[in-house]
């Protein structure tokens, strides 16, 4: 019974080459979409899992509120006073760890200077928690002392080659010595953090470094990522209730606040679990830039769609080929076929099919992730789907796709009454509706991916080209390091010697990084000195800022502390907190007192607003003023802006006069436009993925439209020849033919446009800077659906169309 | 072995009623051969496809060895249909994708003979049919008469008490007609009862009694020996 089935599958799919053609090639197509996105699924939410205590282990974060209760930062680590807290007041956390990144910094060995991206300090139970596995030293005693580090195999290798790195020395910017106890394995790539190099703890406990008494005392220094492992089975928000408790209890207060305000009311700290770091955090100061579990649903979604279409053309194309076995099913009833024998017999079929397309879509699927890994920018081995849930799926997938595409034509043909059949009824007319619904659903999906792809490309032309409000062209940034401090000047000059070189700035950050930094600010209202209620960030910048990256002032004058000595207490505000504070335009502002982080004087200038940060976050209230002793802020970078034309000779001359004045500071630049690039990395990956699946998507249904075209056009040939002979034009049968199918892709644009505009319009909103509902796409995207339809369809009428009637009405 | 009392059929479609079979009654005798003739229409290849179970009368009784088939279920109709009637029709109707020894073998799989009787049973037909040198070609490379050869021998190897065949000579010219003809007098003379619609006095010479149709009724009954 089986080989005789399998035998007329096979003959019936040689026969009908291009539709058994189409259909397998869309299932392969489809299924192949699918593994790789199940692939970059089962990556993203694989995240930190091989922790083996994971489900226990949670992340220490922090909040802080304005006084109207919204929250204006998030942190994703907490103060060093916190961890050892907590673990002193609830016995139940049964250990606990913090980390300190201490990076970018400069480690030496021997002649050897380096930049270590990724040095953290760690507890000695980051090793336990962590389950990291030693390739030599002891992971219970390698963190005890001061000053011992241990490496990561790669960072070993960085450092000293083939040699042995135990008990060698480090110096970590230019002062810390450490000793090498330990090389471990490095954490596995799906894994929330990378720390190349691990110092340990106690290191912080010289004052030098950082001291001991901050670490019992600081409240501030927010930089401390905190980890704890709770009991099998103990609920976390138990223990999180009790923050606010503990925050009251031990936090001090404001020293500058002038009534008492509970710490809890400013501040919270949350637990999050480890499992959920990479794919539900997206906090300020994240160790590593995380995942968003929208993408994955998003490519979730878009995998199904493909899958769908797929389906739908097995569907169409096999109701469509039932006329052709009619003829087949009314034989097999008359000889005794029951109906369910024949409904097996064509489920059967789909399910065969669906299982060679699933074969070579692992197959294909093996070959893509290499490139898919390139497109995404993780590592997909094909291991992530050799596992028994997998493999399991892999078995039963052929059973579902295969039942949900074959169920409709296997019901429909063995409906078939022979008696009718087999008295030569081969039109068979049922089962049109059904194919018209499905068409209609193919082309919602595809103009749906059409509108979806453009306004996605369009807002990240956006982003890519808007007006920041400062120029980003020919900047390099470099590092800050203590020995240039000194010599700035000179380093200065030295640099503007050479005509390569426009202009130089120091600022505490630098453009398309975050802004963070807010003290209280107080600003000069009529006579009084009112404190603000907007959260005002602060930005150090020297005299060159503004002219080296063009920020255009809006009223007064830049920093000129050679001319006016004072301008050390004097601020620059954006025309953002000009607003929020209440003056009505920047030049009221001018001249008028403001207090910031407890430094009083007055706003020299107000500068027009410019994008600081990403175009994702709206614009905030910022100062900025000189750094000086008196105030909390010091330069961490040198922005340096080349001239267009010979950039390489002018970055040539960067690093000799660099090496020249920091013989033992590495040399390491960025180009702005590259971290700008950055910013919107993610997203334009995200593009160019969702562009492809979607032009698969489009191309899928596309075959299964021409597979149904070309079908309905034979069923037709006499009907087209009887038309010819009674006068019928080739473009009149073109038009007959077609405007079938340019109804159902009308009927699907229409249903097709709310829905993408819902979904596109929900997309926009994430970013603070967006481009409107370019209405024009709709339509552009109808018309493209439908001409990519009519296409297919007159590429195959016309031929038809013009042939000769006499020798259509022969072939009956 | 059939007994057919008051028989109504009627098709109905949107906006007509054709009343196809009023009050037809009919018997047959296990073995007999009984040719049915009648003009165009009359309904003779509706009475066939209600004898074969194929389709079902509005009113009426249809005993088939001596239990009434009205109100079966599709299931018991068409495990009936598979064990005790074999169809052969004026346009052969074979599969186009099998080929002869497959069609031949079709009914078999589906009443569950094992695999090495199903061998030895269409080998034997195929030999009685003479055309076993055909067996492994497709229906398009045979003959009509070919064909229709094959047709038979796929409605005899299940071994049926009763074939129903409509117009079998329909599409043949006169040789090949006596051909299949004299195979279907052969099957008859070792038992199988036959019921055959033919439009031809020639034809239904072979039988042993010619029902007359007309307008859904049978009207009159030539008795030939
Ligand atoms: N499915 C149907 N729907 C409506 N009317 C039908 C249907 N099938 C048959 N008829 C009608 O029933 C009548 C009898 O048809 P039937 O096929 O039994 O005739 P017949 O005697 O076999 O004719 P012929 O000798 O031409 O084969 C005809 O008038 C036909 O139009
Ligand atoms: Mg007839």
């Amino acid at each position: 019974m089986l080989r005789h089935y399998l035998t007329v599958t096979v003959r019936n799919l040689l026969k009908h080459k291009l539709i058994a053609g189409i259909n397998l090639f869309g299932l392969t197509t489809g299924l192949t979409c699918c593994l790789l996105i199940l692939a970059y699924i089962l990556h993203e939410t694989s995240y930190d899992r091989r922790v083996p205590e994971a489900e226990r282990i949670y992340r220490v974060t922090r909040d802080f509120y304005n006084p109207d209760g919204a929250a204006t930062l998030q942190l994703s680590a907490v103060a060093p006073v916190v961890g050892p807290l907590l673990k002193n007041d609830f016995p139940q956390i049964e250990k606990i760890t913090r980390l300190l990144l201490f990076s970018p910094v400069v480690v030496r060995h021997a002649d050897r200077i380096l930049t270590e991206d990724s040095l953290m300090f760690s507890e000695p139970a980051f090793l336990d928690m962590f389950a990291v596995r030693m390739l030599s030293g002891d992971a219970r005693t390698a963190l005890s002392e001061p000053n011992s580090l241990i490496l990561e195999q790669s960072a070993a290798r960085k450092y000293f080659g083939d040699q042995d790195p135990m008990n060698q020395e480090l110096k970590l910017d230019g002062r810390i010595a450490c000793k090498v106890t330990g090389v471990y394995q490095g954490l596995p790539e799906n894994s929330h953090l990378h720390p190349a190099v691990l110092v340990s703890f106690s290191t912080l406990n010289d004052s030098t470094v950082y001291g001991e008494r901050n670490l019992r005392t600081s409240w501030s220094n927010n930089a401390f990522h905190t980890y704890l492992q709770l009991p099998a089975g103990y609920d976390a928000r138990q223990l999180e209730a009790q923050f606010p408790a503990f925050l009251d209890r031990h936090q001090p207060q404001n020293k500058r606040a002038t009534d008492y305000v509970r710490p809890s009311k400013m501040t919270a700290l949350q637990l999050q679990r480890l499992t959920d770091v990479h794919l539900h955090s997206n906090r300020a100061d994240e160790l590593e830039p995380n995942g968003d579990v929208n993408r994955v649903y998003i490519f979730g979604i878009i995998a199904l769609f493909v899958l769908l279409i797929a389906c739908i053309n097995y569907m169409n194309l096999s109701t469509a080929r039932a006329a052709l076995r009619a003829k087949e099913v009314g034989v097999r009833k008359v000889v005794g076929a029951q109906r369910s024998e024949i409904i097996l017999q064509f489920l059967g079929e789909s399910v065969l099919i669906t299982a060679v397309a699933t074969g070579l879509a692992v197959g294909c699927t093996v070959l893509a992730l290499p490139w898919l890994s390139r497109l995404a920018g993780t590592a997909l081995p094909p291991q992530l789907l050799w596992q028994p849930a997998v493999l399991l799926g892999l078995l039963v997938l052929p059973l579902v796709v295969g039942v949900v595409s074959g169920l409709y034509p296997a019901l429909f043909m063995s409906s078939f009454q022979p008696q009718q059949i087999l008295k030569g009824f081969t039109k068979i007319s049922g089962g049109l509706a059904f194919r018209r619904v499905l068409v209609v659903v193919q082309f919602v999906v595809s103009i749906g991916l059409l509108v979806s792809t453009a306004v996605v490309g369009l807002q990240l032309r956006y982003l890519r080209q808007a007006p920041l409000g400062y120029d980003r062209a020919q900047i390099v940034t470099l590092a800050y390091p203590l020995p240039l401090r000194p010599q700035y000047e000179a380093f200065g000059q030295a640099l503007q010697q050479q005509a390569g070189v426009q202009a130089l700035a120091r600022s505490s950050r630098i453009p398309t990084g975050r802004l963070l930094d807010a003290s209280d600010a107080a600003a000069g209202i009529g006579d009084s000195l009112r404190p603000t209620s907007a959260n005002v960030k602060y930005l150090g910048i020297d005299e060159g800022f503004l002219p080296t990256y063009g920020i255009k002032l809006a009223a007064g004058r830049n920093f000129d502390p050679k001319a006016f000595p004072t301008d050390t207490l004097g601020f620059i505000l954006n025309a953002t907190a000009v607003r929020m504070i209440g003056w009505k335009s920047p030049a009221e502002a001018v001249g008028q007192a403001f207090r910031y982080g407890g430094v009083l004087g007055r706003v020299l200038g107000v500068t027009q607003d410019y994008h600081f940060e990403s175009l994702h976050q709206p614009i905030v209230p910022m100062v900025m003023f000189l750094s000086s002793a008196t105030s909390r802020s010091s330069y961490n970078y040198v922005s340096v802006k080349l001239a267009g034309g010979n950039v390489a000779g002018s970055l040539q001359h960067l690093e000799r006069t660099w090496k020249e004045f920091l013989p033992d500071e590495p040399f390491t630049y960025t180009f702005l436009d590259e971290s700008y690039a950055k910013l919107y990395q993610a997203e334009l990956r995200q593009t160019l993925l969702f562009s492809i699946f979607a032009g698969i998507a489009i191309l899928i249904a596309c075959l299964g439209l021409f597979g149904l075209s070309s079908f309905a056009i034979t069923q037709r040939v006499k009907e087209i020849g009887i038309r010819k002979v009674l006068g019928a034009s080739t473009s009149t049968i073109v038009m007959l033919l077609s405007s079938d199918f340019m109804k159902l892709v009308l009927v699907a644009a229409l249903l097709a446009f709310p829905l993408s505009w819902y979904v596109m319009h929900r997309w926009l909103q994430d970013f603070a800077y967006r481009i409107n509902m370019p209405w024009w796409v709709f339509p552009l995207a109808g018309l493209a659906a439908a001409g990519v339809a009519l296409a297919t369809i007159v590429s195959q009428t016309v031929s038809v169309a013009r042939a000769n009637p006499v020798k259509s009405l022969r072939t009956e | 072995m059939i007994k057919i009392t008051n028989l109504e059929k009627t098709y109905r479609t949107e906006d007509v009623e054709t009343t196809v079979l009023h009050e037809l009654n009919l018997q047959v005798q296990e073995g007999e051969f009984v040719a049915v003739m009648g003009p165009s229409g009359c309904g003779k290849s509706t009475l066939l496809n209600i004898l074969g179970l194929l389709d079902d009368p509005d009113a009426g009784s249809f005993v088939f060895d001596g239990k009434e088939t009205v109100g079966y279920s599709e299931r018991r109709r068409a495990e009936l249909r598979k064990h005790a009637i074999g169809f052969v029709f004026q346009s052969f109707n074979l599969i186009d994708e099998l080929t002869v020894y497959e069609n031949v073998e079709l009914p078999l799989v589906y009443t569950g003979v094992p695999a090495a009787e199903r061998k030895q049973r269409v080998k034997e037909v195929l030999d009685k049919m003479r055309i076993m040198h055909r067996r492994n070609h497709y229906p398009q490379q045979l003959s009509g008469g070919q064909q229709q050869r094959v047709a038979v021998a796929r409605a005899v190897v299940n071994r049926p008490r009763l074939i129903l065949a409509d117009e079998p000579t329909g599409n043949l010219d006169s040789s090949n007609g006596n051909e299949v003809m004299d195979l279907l007098s052969e099957l008859n003379e070792q038992g199988t009862t036959i019921v055959m619609v033919t439009h031809s006095e020639h034809d239904a010479r072979y039988s042993h009694r010619i029902v007359r149709m007309l307008d859904g009724q049978t009207v009159a009954e030539n008795i030939l020996t």
